[in-house]
């Protein structure tokens, strides 16, 4: 039935599923296969330091969709994000720990097991966590899910025999698939290409699957609870259900993310999971653009890439030193360009980089008119 | 021919082979392309399809429910409802059992149904929602034949109203299917003793002056209709076929909407898409980027006025770019009417670059992306109007016809446009003009059987030998093209004895887009004046660009700026004609027309008598001595 409309006319919808449907259009159809095969070609146009730091961007992308779909749809704030992460990425590294290590390690190696494992475990606390949402809301759920934070900050720092300690840190999990390893360099390619391509392969499948999340029951529900929560309960949604679901999801995200983002170094420290990661991550959402999976992917990888950025930019603006005990220098800058660039995106364009492309887009759409 | 239950269809087939009927050629598609899509509706937010085989599924078994009902070969089945599939159903199914659809604008007043329904003697009336229904329970006691109201909407009258004459939709299709299994093949016998002089339907005319006449048009005028249109290139080139999809938005009681919808529907196999409703008609031609497409003169001007003020409203670099395609469409236009309709490599060369920078994104943004033909009819339009739109690319015919002759009488043949004509005589049409009185006159099958219950308005119009009086007054150009030069009955004889058509003038004031309506009075006075109607959308926009503040439609019309702005369109309008014929003094209306006061007729032409009559003040004031223009 979905092809049954006449050619050339995307907006004569026929069924629901052509009104639903991911790429409505035969030019976003074409635009997104380009995008995709233009990813998919980049580790033969970069060099290996640039595809490390994409890699990153791709897992920072998961956990900025999983913090989308529960602050961005559903609307609920969390300032917890961190917390979920380091519930990942531990436990992730203990399933493919060494068993005889100086850590907790249970020696299951292969990705196909931890991933979903640190998904799931990170997903729990979610479920756990949801119960404060469910009776808060706005800048009191923001509060007390800063508190987990805290609280996850302490354990991580004090349970040493699970992340070393702190200051010492554990290595991360190991990628392996049915016993190969994924990411070493060979005749195929080198670590980091092939880092990439796994990081971009899973991007793809996580960013699809909230897309159709997002579009389905659950994202419609979703959406109802973020623009008015007691609007929503009058039309039969049921809150403390969905309200939990979102901080399911969204919590599993952060806990593959979490698992993942630390394979790329190798090793990671507990003080990692500090509010300061949370607040990069709502950074990247917001500045990427609140309810939209493009537009977090697009600030995920905007936020990544800054630091890079600025280093670059140090050629252009000779005044600035990359020496950190210089004034200025580009640690500073970047730290305030980051401020500047939050204040700037909420004020001008509240929907962020995808808003800043949805105005492009309408500029061409509405020719030769303006509205 | 007025008994034809199913016992006794046997004898009546066998008196000769059926007559084809819209319902026929309906059961023919639904045979040949039973898959293919007949029509679409807009239900809960997406386009519902309807194939050819359900199409003709459902109208048998609404043919069914009104043998169910009593219907009879002959009888009057009426309709009350804006466009949609159940207006086609019915129609076919009313055809299909040898009785005569009428149809009544949905925006007529209870007086007026009343009326219709009486003097057409309709038994069953399908009327669309509660606000229909609430006008025909309203007259039922005038209309003594009238036994049934089955009404389309549930919402607010099942449950609610309690009338013995009131039935659902569905429990007509409930009645239509117990009928089916019970009598199977009645509708079939019918349509096999279907005649050629079977009344198909009474269309009532407008009626700008006195009461609307029901005029008869048979199975035969129909099926003349319907070739013109789908064979004898009177339509586009190629002819109209099932890949073609129209937008059905004007009122279906209409004759030419009827063609367009209908006709061509059960004739070509024409995909039909119902719009929403007449405020949905640019969204929905977005949405549907038709490739037939019919209006009326007004409709076209709202386009174009549309396109003007949006142009004028974008950003610089879009106005910019887009005028200046403009002013280009403009000089392909004049080209083309000059090659009637054909380009040149010049023009081809241009309107490729505009197709890039405008002409493409324009015609999508307007529903008119797809148009392969375009048409207008119905009422007389200003040649720039149509000049606009065969400068940026849509082909565009004016076309001629009255309800009385089924709609064919002349059209500008695709290549062979001459603006300010309205065509030639399509194939199988006679057409003359008669000496003396300058009048049009057509003979041809399609001439209509009569006025009901009206012989003397008959045979005013319609001589013994079949030739009709259009009551428009024509003259040959270069003798192949028709020029329509006004009504009869219109033209106006000034004090100073000139005649005048008041359409021509009319039309060139409203070709701007801050006029809506313009009505010249000067009919045994010194000299013509007018009344003018702004257009609120426009000029509101006008306004507010110039930051003159303003309250309501009144208001507006009453600023020294705004009437200036008109006073420059009457000004620009009268340097195109000699002093006898230009516009001394206008004064703006201050309301808008509406049809419940009597002003406009349901197809939304003015009236000019009640127009003349309602604003005799306003008249009177133009011709008072010493009065300003």
């Amino acid at each position: 039935m979905i092809n049954s409309r006449p050619r050339g006319r995307p907006l004569l919808r026929t069924s629901y599923a052509q009104d639903l449907a991911l790429l409505d259009t035969p030019a976003k159809r074409w635009w997104t296969a380009a995008l995709l095969v233009l990813a998919f070609a980049l580790p033969f146009l970069l060099t290996d330091d640039l595809l490390q730091l994409l890699a990153v961007g791709c897992v920072a992308a998961i956990g900025a969709i999983g913090l989308g779909l529960v602050t961005g749809y559903a609307g609920q704030v969390s300032l917890g994000h961190a917390f979920f992460l380091g519930i990942g990425a531990y436990t992730a590294a203990a399933l493919s720990g060494d068993p005889d290590g100086r850590v907790i390690g249970f020696g299951v190696t292969d990705i196909a097991l931890w991933l979903p494992a640190a998904g799931l475990v990170a997903a729990l606390a979610g479920v756990l966590v949801a119960p404060l949402a469910t009776r808060l809301r706005g800048l009191y759920l923001a509060i007390v899910t800063l508190g987990l934070v805290f609280i996850g900050q302490h354990v991580f720092n004090e349970w040493s025999a699970l992340t070393g300690g702190a200051g010492v840190g554990r290595p991360a999990a190991t990628l392996e698939f049915l016993g190969r390893p994924l990411a070493v360099t060979d005749g195929l390619g080198t670590r980091d290409q092939k880092l990439f391509w796994l990081m971009l392969v899973l991007l793809v499948v996580f960013a699809v699957a909230a897309r159709n999340l997002a579009r389905s029951r659950i994202g419609r529900a979703f959406t109802a609870i973020r623009d008015r929560d007691i609007a929503a309960g009058v039309i039969g949604v049921n809150l403390p259900r969905y309200k939990t679901l979102a901080f399911a999801v969204s919590s599993f995200y952060a806990g593959c993310a979490g698992a993942l983002l630390y394979t790329v170094t190798g090793f990671f420290d507990p003080g990692s999971f500090s509010l300061l990661l949370s607040v990069q991550y709502i950074a990247m959402v917001l500045i990427g653009g609140a309810g939209t999976i493009s537009g977090a992917v697009a600030g995920a990888f905007f936020i990544t890439l800054l630091p890079r950025l600025t280093r670059e930019m140090q050629a252009w603006v000779p005044f600035i030193s990359t020496q950190p005990n210089e004034v200025p220098n580009v640690f500073q800058v970047e730290t305030i360009l980051y401020g500047v660039l939050i204040i700037v995106f909420l004020i001008f364009e509240p929907r962020g980089l995808f808003g800043l492309w949805v105005r492009a887009r309408a500029y061409w759409k509405a020719w030769p008119f303006s509205y | 021919m007025t008994s034809a239950a199913p016992s006794g269809a046997t004898t009546a087939a066998a008196a000769g082979a059926a007559a084809t009927t819209i319902a026929s050629r309906v059961r023919g598609h639904a045979l040949a392309t039973p898959a293919r899509i007949a029509m679409r509706e807009k239900v809960h937010g997406i386009w519902a399809e309807v194939t050819w085989e359900s199409s003709w599924d459902t109208t048998l078994t609404v043919a069914h429910g009104l043998l169910a009902l009593g219907i009879e070969a002959g009888d009057r089945v009426a309709v009350l409802a804006e466009n949609r599939r159940e207006w086609l159903w019915t129609d076919v199914a009313t055809v299909a059992v040898r009785a005569t659809t009428v149809g009544l604008y949905p925006t007529n007043p209870a007086e007026e149904v009343g009326y219709l329904l009486a003097h057409s003697g309709a038994r069953v009336l399908i009327a669309e929602d509660q606000e229909q229904v609430d006008k025909a329970l309203a007259v039922l006691d005038d209309c003594p034949h009238l036994e049934k109201v089955v009404y389309l909407e549930p919402r607010g009258v099942r449950g609610r109203y309690r009338h013995p004459a009131l039935l659902a939709w569905d429990d007509l299709l409930a009645l239509g299917t117990a009928h089916r299994v019970a009598h199977p093949g009645a509708v079939e016998a019918l349509m096999a003793a279907a005649e050629d002089r079977d009344l198909a339907t009474i269309v009532y005319t407008s009626g700008t002056t006195g009461r609307p006449k029901g005029a008869m048009l048979t199975n035969a005028n129909v099926d003349f209709a319907v070739r013109t249109v789908t064979e004898g290139g009177g339509l586009a080139d190629p002819p109209p076929g099932p890949d073609d999809l129209i937008l059905s938005y004007l009122p279906l009681c209409h004759v030419a909407e009827r063609v367009f919808t209908t006709w061509s529907n059960a004739g070509a196999g024409v995909q039909v898409t119902f719009a929403e409703s007449i405020a949905t008609v640019p969204a929905n031609l977005r949405e549907v980027q038709p490739t037939l497409l019919f209006g009326v003169p007004r409709i076209w001007e709202k386009i174009l006025a549309t396109v003007t003020t949006r142009v004028a409203a974008a950003s610089p670099l879009k106005r910019t770019v887009t005028r200046f395609w403009l002013r280009v469409s403009d000089r392909i236009g004049a080209r083309l009417v000059a090659t009637g309709g054909r380009h040149t490599p010049a023009t081809r060369l241009a309107y490729a670059l505009g197709w890039i920078f405008c002409y493409r994104a324009l015609r999508e943004r307007i529903g008119v992306g797809k148009v392969r033909y375009a048409a207008s009819g119905a009422a007389p339009i200003a040649p720039e109007v149509l000049r606009f739109f065969m400068g940026i690319g849509v082909p565009m015919h004016e076309v001629y016809g009255m309800t009385e002759n089924s709609a064919i009488a002349t059209g500008n043949r695709p290549g062979r446009v001459r603006l300010g004509t309205v065509g030639e005589p399509q194939s199988g049409v006679e057409l003359r003009i008669d000496e003396a009185t300058g009048e049009i006159l057509t003979r041809h099958p399609g001439v209509f059987a009569g006025y009901r219950d009206d012989p003397a308005a008959t045979a005013a119009v319609l001589e013994p030998d079949g030739w009709l009086h259009t009551g428009d007054v024509g003259e040959w150009v270069d003798g192949t093209h028709v020029r329509i030069t006004g009504r009869a009955r219109d033209i106006m004889i000034t004090a100073g004895g000139k005649n005048i058509g008041p359409a021509g003038i009319e039309n060139e004031l409203k070709a701007s887009p801050y006029v809506k309506e313009a009505v010249l009075v000067g009919d045994r006075r010194p000299y013509l004046v007018a009344l003018i109607g702004v257009e609120a959308d426009t000029v509101g926009q006008w306004a507010q660009d110039r930051r003159l503040p303003y309250t309501t439609y009144r208001d507006l019309t009453t600023k020294p700026e705004v009437v200036e702005l008109v006073r420059a369109v009457v000004d620009e309008v009268n340097r195109r004609h000699p002093p006898v014929e230009q516009v001394r003094r206008f004064r703006l209306l201050p309301r808008e027309l509406d049809q419940d006061d009597g002003e406009l007729t349901a197809t939304q032409k003015v009236r000019r008598e009640a127009v003349a009559r309602a604003f005799a003040d306003l008249v009177d004031d133009l011709y008072a001595p010493g009065g300003d223009r």
